[in-house]
């Protein structure tokens, strides 16, 4: 297993907002969080990036035990993050934001090799190159999460609510981007409001509610779940 | 006319020009910029213009040398509040490090007069020392906290400061200390920095606020001002791209303080006497505001700033309007002066592109579309 999550819990202050989750994500997977607003999903993937720390249990990655480490050592580990909200640096540019993405590595070839990478997932991004991040569309700034979390190489990329306030075309092509670069050998955790889109993607998908995992199991699995077409698909 | 001026700003303005100079031409306006800098305390001898810029109430070197360490402070802050983007309400408290660091190892009135009474010279880097201490002890458990937390942590920190400062016999309160000792140097049998002439201690001012310059200019464009720059644009998201948010905060505080004690020694060695009535809060207040309005993040602008909030209450010394004296309605002038130009130019009057870019982000985020 690439992550292992075990037992973990945390708390913002008194508000217990994970109550003893666990979970596995594979290498070569892609792997979709699903649950309403507030059931944890992103506090899942701040856990596993180091931005909050955990109560208590343990975060494996790799076979390495991180639940202790620095944030930014878990970027050079092969963690990244896309984070909630994008999280685009609004002043600087799309290459800069790119660049930025790349902030732990120091091979200027291999930098390059990976700018080109990306521009060449997202030509749109390359049109913008020298356009402040914050003049970009919601689409745009999106593709520029994803291609900026890319940048570190990572082994596991962790997609916080890709398809956010993008329209029905552009959260089909988010996806298919992210299917593409799974086939190019990166692990993806994404957590999802959009269910449909999400467990038609992945290859295995866990259901989060009030801080505790209630269901698991393959994306078609859980399309046809009636519990989770109740709650999460909109039909009955 | 007014078709000229548009293309003129469309094409990046002032910056936009000079950018497009070649390079001997910038370096020569910036020399002659730095000479003309050098030449100000003769300004009063410039026909026409030169009688309008000086000081009528206060001797204007003594003036020009009020503003170059304002312009220090300036500076120093604008790596806080500017580059890294934490708002530090309590940055005075390292000018008075700096200038109570030079006092305690060199007046006769300090306690440690017996042990130490050194040099002004050899103070200098003992105190910068313990700013830079100061910086990290005040920023160690605070810099955790973000916004509106940190600026009022630091507001405590000048606080107790100047409290200490007041209420301590070792710091001795208002009585203060005296005959701290000028910069070393003679010139003639007489020695450069005397008690009459100001005049040397600007110069000396504008030799460390270009070093400084220097400095931070070469920070600004390395790993460090990039750190800086992803932390002031986005904490979080610097985070997961492997930024060590809390080093570069941390070190942040410690430039700016070491740049503020930069400004306390300076004073400390031309005034020769200091007490804990300098530093008070609204020191801090103004060299904020100084900043701010000058153009946040962005060097020219906070070097604006300094000289502004130190050169207009100077110059309102001794002016009158028919009866009044226009110095007594300084803080209501100056106050005026500012809500003008935050209305104005809210970014600032140099202001940083990015910055500018950042605070329209801002804006999106509080009213989305």
């Amino acid at each position: 297993m690439l992550l292992e999550i075990d037992n973990v819990t945390l708390a913002y202050g008194r508000i217990q907002a994970l109550h003893g989750i666990s979970l596995n994500v594979g290498e070569g997977e892609v792997v979709a969080l699903i649950g309403a607003n507030g059931a944890g999903k992103s506090t899942t993937m701040r856990a596993v990036s180091g931005l909050r720390p955990v109560s208590q249990g343990t975060i494996r990655f790799d076979g390495e035990d991180i639940t202790k480490m620095r944030a930014d050592l878990r970027v050079v580990r092969g963690v990244s993050q896309s984070p909630e909200g994008r999280g685009i640096f609004p002043g600087m540019t799309v290459r800069e934001n790119l660049e930025m993405g790349a902030y732990t590595r120091r091979n200027r070839a291999e930098i390059d090799e990976d700018l080109n990478r990306a521009f060449t997932l997202f030509p749109r991004l390359k049109e913008r190159e020298k356009q402040a991040g914050g003049t970009l569309s919601g689409g745009e700034q999106q593709m520029l999460a994803v291609g900026r979390a890319l940048m570190s190489r990572p082994k596991l990329l962790l997609l916080d609510e890709p398809s956010m306030g993008l329209a029905p075309m552009l959260i089909q092509q988010i996806f298919d981007i992210i299917v593409e670069i799974n086939q190019q050998g990166t692990t993806v955790l994404l957590v999802e409001q959009n269910a449909q889109q999400a467990l038609s993607r992945a290859h295995r998908a866990y259901v989060l509610e009030t801080g505790r995992i209630v269901k698991e199991g393959t994306g078609a699995e859980l399309l046809n779940d009636p519990a989770v077409k109740d709650a999460y698909l909109g039909v009955a | 006319m007014s078709e000229t001026a548009s293309s003129f700003r469309e094409n990046g303005g002032v910056r936009g020009w000079l950018g497009r100079q070649p390079i001997w031409v910038r370096w020569l306006l910036i020399l002659a910029g730095t000479v003309a800098a050098f030449l100000l305390p003769y300004a009063e001898h410039v026909p026409l213009i030169g009688p309008q810029i000086v000081t009528e109430g206060v001797d204007w070197s003594s003036a020009l040398f009020e503003i170059s360490y304002y312009v220090l402070l300036a500076l120093g802050l604008n790596v806080v509040v500017g580059y890294a983007g934490l708002l530090d309400l309590g940055y005075v408290g390292f000018f008075a490090v700096g200038a109570y660091g030079t006092a305690l190892l060199t007046s006769p009135d300090s306690i440690l007069y017996e042990d130490t009474g050194w040099k002004w010279l050899m103070a200098v880097p003992v105190a910068l020392a313990l700013t830079m201490v100061a910086g990290v002890l005040l920023g160690w458990p605070t810099l955790r906290l973000r916004g509106d937390y940190l600026a009022i942590v630091t507001l405590g920190f000048a606080e107790i400061i100047r409290i200490v400062a007041t209420s301590t016999t070792t710091l001795r309160g208002d009585r203060g200390f005296a005959s701290i000792p000028h910069p070393p140097g003679s010139w003639g049998g007489e020695p450069i920095f005397g008690v009459t002439d100001a005049i040397p201690y600007f110069w000396l001012g504008l030799v460390i606020i270009i070093l400084v310059i220097l400095g931070v200019r070469n920070l600004d464009r390395s790993r460090v001002g990039r750190s800086w720059l992803a932390i002031r644009e986005d904490e979080e998201a610097a985070e997961v791209m492997g930024v060590r948010t809390f080093k570069y905060k941390l070190w942040a505080f410690a430039i700016g303080a070491f740049i503020g004690g930069l400004g306390g020694v300076l004073f400390a060695g031309e005034q020769s006497f200091i007490n804990s009535q300098t530093f008070v809060l609204q020191f801090s207040i103004l060299v904020l505001a100084g900043v701010v309005m000058g153009g946040s993040g962005n060097m020219a602008g906070a070097i604006l700033g300094g000289v502004l909030i130190s050169y207009i209450p100077n110059r309102l010394r001794g002016l009158s309007v028919g009866d009044t004296d226009l110095y007594e309605y300084r803080f209501a002038l100056f106050g005026l002066a500012i809500i003008v130009i935050m209305v104005l130019r809210p970014q600032g009057l140099i202001p940083s592109r990015r910055r500018a870019m950042e605070l329209k982000d801002r804006e999106k985020e509080v009213a989305p579309q």
